[in-house]
């Protein structure tokens, strides 16, 4: 039996939707119920709801064989598990925004998602710093879900940066002055410019992906393949 | 540091105490003994050397995890993080006249600054063996051989050995005259085996279709001989074949010694210290989420210290190991002595060889 890490809340739903065109059913009441683990109809995988923070780490203990989370994710907790398969949905960026007008020249969006690579293979970013972000305070405080991938993009730019590690409502910060950027998913944007924000620079792209535990890729190899070319299938 | 805070130990240590440290010591005693059956000796180097003798051993990267301090003359010393640096410069220096080949295992504690992680602490014990001064197959068989005989002998049947090379990857990499940072970031994709990123990446890497038609390949090689037969189809350069050839040798012998349901051909592993050459495997064992060995070739490492040898070895992570065995501990039997009748009685049991207990 495999166990498959899943994420609760936004991601739940596309989750199963995706994992029962491969034919692997849970029980109707799996999203409703307060039970946290599940066996799927045919016994052959059993589920685990976890917060979407801790899919990655539950994967690479080997606690789950397998598990869904967002890029996003899993970059932050730096876990070291295979990430065979881009599944396609829970599409976002991870930017950097401020207030609007507040960089001295405003960034191109255009040109800033031109020139930036959409899909680095790593954070190591060497590329300039955004006009604007040049002559800005010494240190510049950052608000953000994502401290480690905030600390990476701002060291890999050598700017000396505080970093207010806050859990929601992080469009606030920079409004009420507890921080002069933040560092955040987007969607559509929507929030941002709600909230008198624009993107100052797109981190990277982000969406979700099937998780896989390195051991358990070679002593339970033949699920495991099994797993991913159904999800495979599915998806293209 | 106040009398109550002694309690506290710094993250990543830990303290071994009663039947636990007995089970220990039983578990490293059955492996040394797996090792000396196959005629190595063992090697007690020690806990700190100068910190240059790690970092030509570990590469760049993993350097920021040595604990480094600085002794009265002003040297940098490290305490050590892998046995396998050490073992390189004592073979090419006090040995260096030794008849070859030179087998080596050692025992004891390394300490890394990283997470603590499965099992594993900050100050951990590794277990190891070290080969030097043959190169071709029959070392790294021999070494092959003896990771499965440890398994065997601590009762484990359900484990996997991972055999790779690195010749296999740096064949293919040595004709696309990349950059570094981009053969790091194409090492980063394949090493997480993820496909989109690849895709990513190759879009923006000047490659012909037919390279890029093997780096898509590369996470997918895994399996059994007919993986090597599927890569023969893609490659062509001579490092490459050359480690095809070598891992499909070492297959058939384990096939002849009915061994190769244990062992699974990885040309997708490229992971690993700088210093590793030729073949490269991880042993993973079912229903544990994290490696319990892992080692390989690595011909230039004692050349870096004065003496060109080549060298082949393996570790065994103690703590992981830990997780799935409990070895047999034999319950001693003590005499309890009064002491009020004197220590005669005590004596005279110890002579013979008893244990004893004193009564206070």
């Amino acid at each position: 039996m495999l166990v498959i890490a899943l994420c609760k809340g936004r991601f739940l739903e596309p989750s199963l939707d995706l994992l029962m065109q491969a034919g692997i059913r849970f029980p109707e009441d799996l999203a409703s119920s307060r039970k946290l683990i599940f066996n799927s109809d045919d016994q052959r995988f059993r589920a685990v709801l976890v917060k979407p923070a801790d899919v990655p780490t539950y994967v690479e203990y080997g606690a789950a064989d397998a598990g869904i989370a967002g890029r996003d994710v899993v970059l932050e907790s730096g876990a070291d598990v295979l990430q065979p398969l881009d599944l396609k949905f829970g599409y976002c960026k991870i930017a950097v925004a401020g207030i609007n007008g507040q960089a001295e020249e405003k960034p191109r969006v255009s040109e800033v998602e031109q020139n930036c690579d959409p899909h680095p293979a790593r954070l190591q970013m060497t590329r300039p710093l955004p006009e604007g972000e040049r002559d800005s305070k010494p240190t510049i405080r950052v608000a953000t879900k994502y401290p480690h991938i905030t600390m990476d993009y701002y060291n890999a730019r050598g700017i000396p940066v505080e970093i207010i590690p806050l859990s929601g409502s992080i469009e606030l910060a920079p409004l009420i002055g507890l921080a002069d950027r933040i560092v955040d998913l987007v969607e559509t944007g929507r929030t941002l410019k709600d909230n008198g924000l624009e993107i100052v620079e797109v981190i990277t792209d982000s969406s979700a992906r099937l998780l896989i535990n390195r051991a358990g890729y070679q002593t339970k190899r033949e699920e495991v393949l099994r797993l991913i070319q159904a999800l495979e299938k599915v998806i293209r | 540091m106040s009398a109550a805070s002694y309690a506290q130990i710094p993250p990543g240590t830990q303290i071994v105490i009663g039947r636990a440290a007995r089970r220990r010591r039983v578990l490293e005693r059955t492996i040394c003994s797996v090792f000396e059956g196959w005629s190595y000796e063992e090697i007690i180097p020690p806990i700190f050397d100068y910190y240059d003798v790690f970092v030509k051993g570990m590469g760049t990267g993993p350097e920021e995890q040595i604990y480094r301090f600085i002794d009265r003359e002003g040297n940098i010393l490290a305490l050590r993080p892998e046995f396998t640096s050490l073992v390189a410069k004592t073979v090419a220096t006090r040995l260096a006249s030794s008849p070859k080949p030179i087998r080596l295992y050692y025992s004891g504690e390394v300490l890394r600054f990283e997470k603590p992680k499965g099992g594993r602490q900050r100050e951990f014990a590794q277990i190891g063996i070290e080969h030097y001064g043959a190169s071709g197959k029959t070392a790294d068989v021999e070494i092959l051989l003896i990771a499965v005989e440890t398994f065997q002998r601590l009762g484990i049947q359900a484990f996997q050995i991972n055999l790779g090379s690195v010749d296999f990857f740096g064949g293919i990499v040595d004709r696309m005259e990349l950059p570094a940072d981009r053969i790091a970031e194409l090492k980063d994709v394949l090493n997480v085996k993820d496909r989109s990123g690849l895709e990513a990446l190759l879009e923006r890497l000047p490659l012909g279709d037919r390279r890029k038609k093997i780096l898509r390949a590369v996470p997918h090689l895994t399996g059994g001989k007919a993986v090597i037969a599927e890569a023969r189809e893609l490659v062509r350069n001579p490092r490459s074949v050359e480690a095809l050839d070598h891992l499909e040798e070492i297959y058939s012998i384990f096939q002849r010694l009915d061994l190769a349901q244990h062992l699974t051909i990885d040309l997708g592993e490229i992971r690993g210290f700088d210093y590793y050459s030729g073949i490269l495997f991880r042993a993973y064992v079912r229903d544990l989420g994290f490696e319990v060995a892992s080692g390989g070739r690595y011909d230039g490492l004692s050349g870096a210290f004065g003496e060109d040898l080549p060298a082949v070895g393996f570790s065994f992570s103690v703590d992981r190991l830990e997780q799935i065995v409990t070895p047999e501990i034999a319950e001693v039997e003590a005499a309890s002595i009064d002491v009020d009748d004197g220590f005669d009685k005590a004596l005279q049991l110890r002579r013979s060889g008893k244990a004893v207990r004193l009564c206070l």
